[in-house]
């Protein structure tokens, strides 16, 4: 499985990437394969506050629903509409075009108590 | 899941070979079986639909009925009427409870020889079709599943593909049963499936059915897993045992009575059935499709004005369609063309009933 050196990642295996002070968030490769062909992103709306851990999207596969989560605490900023066409991006590049929403976190902290790569792998490798 | 649960499933002749081509295994019915391969559920779908796949489905059952009184005993067990087909044929039949007149089971018959019969039951289920079928004297039944496997070859280039493996096994007629012998293996084909599509399912003994899976792929066929298996008889709008069947549920409400033969004599449960028929369903399947991507799903709500008024029973997203279907029971009085909604867990989809097939044959 792919767990980029440059990500965070939260233990219900979302992403985060803190980029001038915006977090991107998305799923792992390890979600994705987990869940089989994406057919259906419910994304946050803009505006919306969120605090850490709460839920914020549903993907849904040909085989089950999951329950995305805010890995950091703040505003919903910008939501990735291609998804409404493409959810099969989350499947072909979850770290890239597959992203799902950009958080203006409350408290820029919470990105550092995230996993770090090798922390994400070892949980994956349980 | 542990590796407790694993050891207990079994697995198919063809386990090593699904392994070595990567597909991710799940727990179903009791055996360990393949989910999707490398390309995943929606690509073995589509292949489907425009190509051919094979699934292995050796996890379905095989009991062996054999003896002079055997056709009089699947007469008196289950609800369909042999004496409208013959030996060589195939037909769908259902196994009902004594008591209420639901379906224990659903179960393909290949008529092989006049007096053998096998009889094909789901995975889950095989202990249970053996028992009801056992103690009859002037018949065997033997549970064969251990020595077989069965291939599913479907889809429109199925036939065309398949006739570089063998030609007789290509050429086998729509709910038609053969024999045919493949490097020196004594095999048997039928033109049945579970997709929609044309299609022949193989029965290949054990030891020579990996080579058979081999010669298969090899002939241009994409390997397909369960999945794919399910959203395909979905768009195909046929029944899945334990959702649109099951204990509780009788043909007549899934909307097949015509699996039920009423003059060929009495038959197991036929009286609590013929009750049910006279003072009317108090629900019924229907087939819906809904608003957008988004899939509704199994045990989900139906609502008619906001009202819950129905369940649904299988519900995925369309890959031909590219929306959502459903099939759901609901009030008789539920006509096709009525406008439902779906719950998915708070926001209702909006949904109408149409009538089914979801998607015809390519």
């Amino acid at each position: 499985m792919n767990v980029p050196d440059d990500l965070r990642y939260s233990p219900d295996h979302e992403w985060a990437r803190l980029v001038d002070g915006v977090v991107r968030v998305g799923i792992t490769d390890y979600a994705q394969d987990a869940l089989g062909d994406v057919v259906y992103v419910e994304v946050p709306e803009v505006g919306a506050t969120v605090a850490a851990r709460d839920k914020i999207s549903e993907v849904e596969s040909t085989k089950s629903v999951s329950d995305i989560y805010a890995p950091v605490s703040g505003t919903i900023m910008a939501v990735n509409t291609e998804l409404a066409d493409h959810p099969e991006l989350l499947n072909e590049d979850p770290y890239g075009e597959g992203w799902i929403c950009d958080i203006s976190p409350s408290d820029p902290s919470e990105v550092d108590a995230l996993l770090d790569p090798d922390g994400y792998r070892a949980l994956i490798e349980e | 899941m542990s590796d407790e649960t694993s050891h207990a499933l079994r697995r198919s002749p063809l386990d090593r070979a699904h392994r070595s081509l990567g597909a991710k295994m799940v727990p179903f019915g009791g055996w360990e079986m393949p989910l999707s391969y490398a390309e995943g559920t929606l690509a073995e779908h589509n292949e489907c639909r425009h190509g051919a796949v094979a699934f292995d489905v050796s996890h379905l059952g095989t009991v062996r009925v054999e003896g002079s009184r055997a056709f009089e005993l699947l007469q008196q067990v289950f609800t369909n009427d042999l004496s409208r087909i013959e030996p060589g044929r195939a037909q769908y039949t259902h196994l009902l409870d004594p008591d209420d007149g639901s379906v224990l089971d659903d179960i393909i018959v290949w008529w092989r020889s006049p007096e053998v019969f096998d009889v094909m039951p789901n995975a889950s289920n095989t202990e249970r079709v053996t028992g009801a079928l056992e103690g009859t004297a002037g018949v065997r039944v033997e549970d064969v599943t251990e020595s077989r496997a069965i291939v599913a070859i479907q889809g429109p280039d199925a036939r065309g593909r398949l006739a570089s493996v063998h030609a007789v096994a290509a050429t086998v007629g729509r709910f038609c049963v053969a024999g045919f012998e493949w490097n020196g293996a004594e095999c048997v084909v039928a033109g049945t499936g579970y997709t929609g599509e044309d299609g022949v399912e193989c029965a290949i003994p054990a030891e020579h059915a990996e080579r058979f899976w081999e010669a298969v792929l090899e002939a241009g066929v994409k390997p397909a897993g369960l999945g794919a298996r399910d959203t395909l008889r979905l768009e195909a709008a046929l029944p899945l045992h334990g959702h649109e069947l099951g204990p509780g549920i009788t043909p007549l409400q899934a909307g097949l009575g015509w699996v039920v033969s009423w003059d060929k004599g009495d038959f197991r449960g036929r009286a609590p059935l013929l009750a049910e028929k006279e003072r009317g369903v108090r629900r019924r399947l229907r087939a819906l499709v809904t608003e957008g991507r988004r899939p509704p799903r199994a045990d989900q709500a139906v609502l008619r004005n906001g009202e819950v008024v129905g369940i649904v029973t299988s519900g995925n997203f369309s890959p031909v369609l590219g929306h959502g279907i459903a099939l759901a029971f609901v009030p008789p009085d539920v006509e096709v063309g009525d406008e439902l909604a779906v719950d998915v867990r708070g926001t209702p989809l909006s949904a109408r009933v149409v009538k089914p097939p979801f998607v015809t044959k390519h």
